[in-house]
Formats: C-alpha cells, structure tokens, sequence
C-alpha cells in the first residue's frame, strides 16, 4: 500500500488534468441505464411509480418482489459479467439478469405493458443516467412462437444487431430491423462496459406485433408450503449451518470451542472464529 | 484547498490512475471498502428497526443478527482503511466509472419506520433483499480480482452469507 501511495502522490501533478477530465462527467451521474424506448419493464413500472403502480403486471412485480427494484431501475446489471452472460444468467431469469433484486422482472405473464409495433424498421432508445464511454450494446428478439407465460430462455432469443465500440449519451437511438412476428415478444438488450468495468446491463422491453392469441389469465404458481425445521442444537456438538443457537449454546469448530454470544440461525459465512459479533473463543 | 483534497483522496484510491482499465487489485480494495462501509452502514439502520417493528420472531432474531455482524465487519474495514493510509468515504461519485455506488435509498428508513406489524415485515424483507443482493454483486468483483488476501475473505465471507439470508429471507417472504 505504501508504495502504491507514494506512487500516486509523485504522479499528482501529471494526474491532476487526467483527474479533473475524469472527475467532470462524473459528478452529476450516479448510475447506469435501461432501455426507454420500447420501455423496458423495470423502467415501465419505475414511470407508473413504485409505490402505486397502475398496471397489474407492475403491481404484481412490486409483490412479488418489492418496490426497492424500481427505485433502482438503472441497475439491472452484473458488476462481473465480462461477456459470460450466458454462463452466468440461468434460463427463467433473463429480465433480472438473475439477481433476486429484481425477481419481480421474470413474472411471466401476457399483460406487461407492450409497445405496439411491427415488422421492418424501429428506432429503439437507451436511457443511460452514466453513460460510459465505449460499450458494445446487443440486440434480441424472442423467436416465433415464443410466449410471455414461458421462462425466456436464451434458446428463445435471436440476435438483432450489434453496436461495438458505442459512446452513449443519456439518450442514445439504434435503428433495428425487426422481423415478422405475431402477438407478444421481447426485445432483449445487453449493454456489456469494455472500459473501467467488466459490468454488463440487461434489459427486457415487451413488444405486440398484433394477431396474437390472448391466453388465458396467468396464475402464478403458488410455492409448496414451506416446513421450517427447527433444530435442537445438542448441548454441545460441532457448528452447522441451519442450525439456531442460544445464548450461551456452546459448539466446536475446527476443534476450537466457542459459546454463543446472541441468539440466531447459523449460515454459511458466518462461522464462529470470523463472527466475533455472534461468537466468543473459550 | 478543498479541491485539492478531493483530487489527492480521488488519486490515492486509484481511480484516476488508470480511468481506462477494468479496476482490480489495490485500487479495488480501496474501492470495495470504501462502497461497503456506508452500504454496512445503511443496512444495520434498516434491520435496527426490527427491534420494535417486527412481527415474526424469526426475522426479529435475523435482524439482531445482521445488525451486530455488519456493525463488526464495517469495524474492520474501517481498521484496515485506517492502516493503510486510506480515506474511509471517497469522494461523491468518483466511483461511478467503476460501477457506482450501490447505495439503497436513504429515505426508504423513513418509509420503513412508519410501517408496523405483517406490513413491516414484508417491506423490510424485500428491501433487504435488494440490499444484500447488493452486496453480492460488489463482494463478488472483490473476492474475484481484489488484492489483499484479508479483504478477499471478507468479501468472500460476505457473498456466501448474504447468499445465504436472502434465502432465508424469501422463504420468510413466502409464509408472510
């Protein structure tokens, strides 16, 4: 650390134009950005309003998955993606990017608020509140036959177009060429940084080419009930995760001894010697 | 002055050296720590409300929990700040060309605080679950391409056991 220190200070003065330079467009930005136009759904339902949505889609994804989403509309990203999107989002959860954050955005069903649009030209927009500088964005759209009540799956989704080397602004246009489609699709985004970040953004903006079948009222499946197994801790015994511990519970881990200092369900990451707050080494 | 002190912090934590390349090591330990102390900082306000607020025992004995382990760990973060020569906040958004700060609202205690019983419970579980998925995302970036082996742990540490309470947190959610 030191001499990384020592560093910087030396450079100070060849660093101060580079700092101001860096620090200008960034002081009235504080985060990322979605697709505006056709809107995504996570913008959608920050534009209704996280508190009081109108849309039963919206209200539905604030349910099932809370308000704070919304609020974070420009964040639907993954700080590590570096292009492995495909490894790292699992099939069902592509409009959350896979992130329970904003489970709300993988409901399935037919009434998202969609665009009306149709096959042949469309102007989409990025609203980026920190646009970064050279950023590759890519464009999707689900194949023929694809439906809102089924997960979206990356098998279901066909590349559109890419744009390498972008420098969005806070709105930034793309002309696509839409192909034919009937009912309801998504276009799926993604916005993957190359500079000062490996961070990549998803977006999921529902579109209806017309001509489609209304299925039926989605039911959301409802959850097998939960059992909540409540383990005695014997008197004493090794540490185990999914255990709840008393005050005073007493267990081994790595052969050293411990003793309960505040009563709570043991989980991984939390083990005694790295929990002083939970744990006292006897 | 004050300009020049927000430019030697802004240098010191690396961000201006190297504007161009993905942050890893060093820098990002900086970084990391300093994003994590005020998100610890947020988080413990939220769960402290619990005490009065919630109705399940379950989630009131998470809290606790969540309170006093967060409150320790940004104890240590701040030490390891502190050692290094390090500011503790960083300069208002000079961290946004790396990914930001992943703050949650700061009036969402205000919006927390007015709510009581079943409908505290919800709310409080659904924001800290964003808030600790969260903490994933940043403790993920650290653990893979931090520096100091310490700080590496932690992060580690951190990515499993919010991992963790968000899925006791949901399955909370799912009998409320």
């Amino acid at each position: 650390m030191k001499a990384r220190n020592r560093l910087a200070l030396a450079s100070l003065t060849a660093s101060a134009a580079l700092a101001v330079a860096f620090l200008v467009p960034t002081t009235t930005a504080s985060a990322h950005g979605t697709m505006s136009d056709p809107a995504s759904r996570v913008y959608t339902c920050k534009q209704e309003g996280p508190e009081n949505p109108k849309s039963d889609a919206c209200k539905a994804a604030v349910a099932a998955g809370g308000t704070q989403a919304f609020y974070d509309w420009n964040e639907v990203s993954l700080l590590d993606a570096g292009g492995r999107h495909r490894q790292i989002i699992p099939d069902g959860k592509l409009c959350s990017a896979g992130r329970d954050k904003y489970r709300g955005l993988d409901l399935q069903r037919a009434d998202w608020p969609a665009k009306r649009i149709s096959a042949g030209s469309l102007t989409v927009t990025y609203h980026a509140s920190a646009p970064h500088s050279n950023s590759n964005f890519e464009f999707y759209i689900t194949r023929q036959g694809w439906s809102p009540t089924q997960p979206l799956r990356w098998s279901d989704l066909v590349h559109l177009q890419t744009f390498n080397n972008q420098n969005p602004t806070t709105f930034t246009n793309w002309t696509l060429n839409i192909p034919q489609r009937t009912g309801r699709h998504i276009i799926y985004s993604i916005w993957q940084r190359v500079v000062g970040s490996a961070e990549a953004f998803y977006t999921c903006s529902d579109v209806d080419f017309g001509g489609g079948t209304t299925p039926p009222p989605t039911t959301q499946p409802t959850p097998p009930p939960t059992t909540t197994t409540t383990t005695t801790p014997p008197p004493s015994g090794t540490w185990a995760a999914g255990t709840t511990y008393q005050i005073g519970n007493r267990v081994t881990y790595n052969g050293v001894n411990y003793e309960c200092q505040q009563g709570h369900t043991a989980i991984a990451g939390w083990e005694p010697p790295n929990t002083p707050a939970l744990w006292r080494r006897l | 002055m004050r300009l020049l002190l927000i430019l030697l912090a802004f240098v010191v934590s690396g961000c201006a050296a190297q504007p161009d390349t993905t942050l890893r090591g060093d820098p990002l330990d900086v970084m990391f720590l300093q994003m994590m102390i005020p998100h610890h900082q947020q988080g413990v306000e939220m769960v402290a409300l619990a005490k009065d607020r919630a109705q399940d025992d379950e989630l009131r004995m998470l809290a606790a929990a969540i309170e006093s382990t967060q409150a320790s760990e940004a104890g240590t973060m701040r030490g390891w700040l502190t050692s290094w020569g390090e500011p503790l906040t960083a300069p208002p958004d000079s961290h946004t060309g790396h990914g930001g700060m992943r703050r949650s609202d700061p009036e969402e205690v205000g919006r927390l605080s007015a709510l009581r019983g079943e409908e505290f419970d919800r709310r409080l579980l659904n924001v800290m679950i964003a808030h600790q998925d969260d903490a994933v995302q940043m403790a993920r970036w650290e653990a893979g391409s931090g520096a100091h082996r310490e700080v590496k742990d932690l992060a580690d540490r951190i990515e499993r056991s919010r991992t963790a309470q968000i899925g006791m947190m949901k399955k909370f959610l799912d009998r409320a």
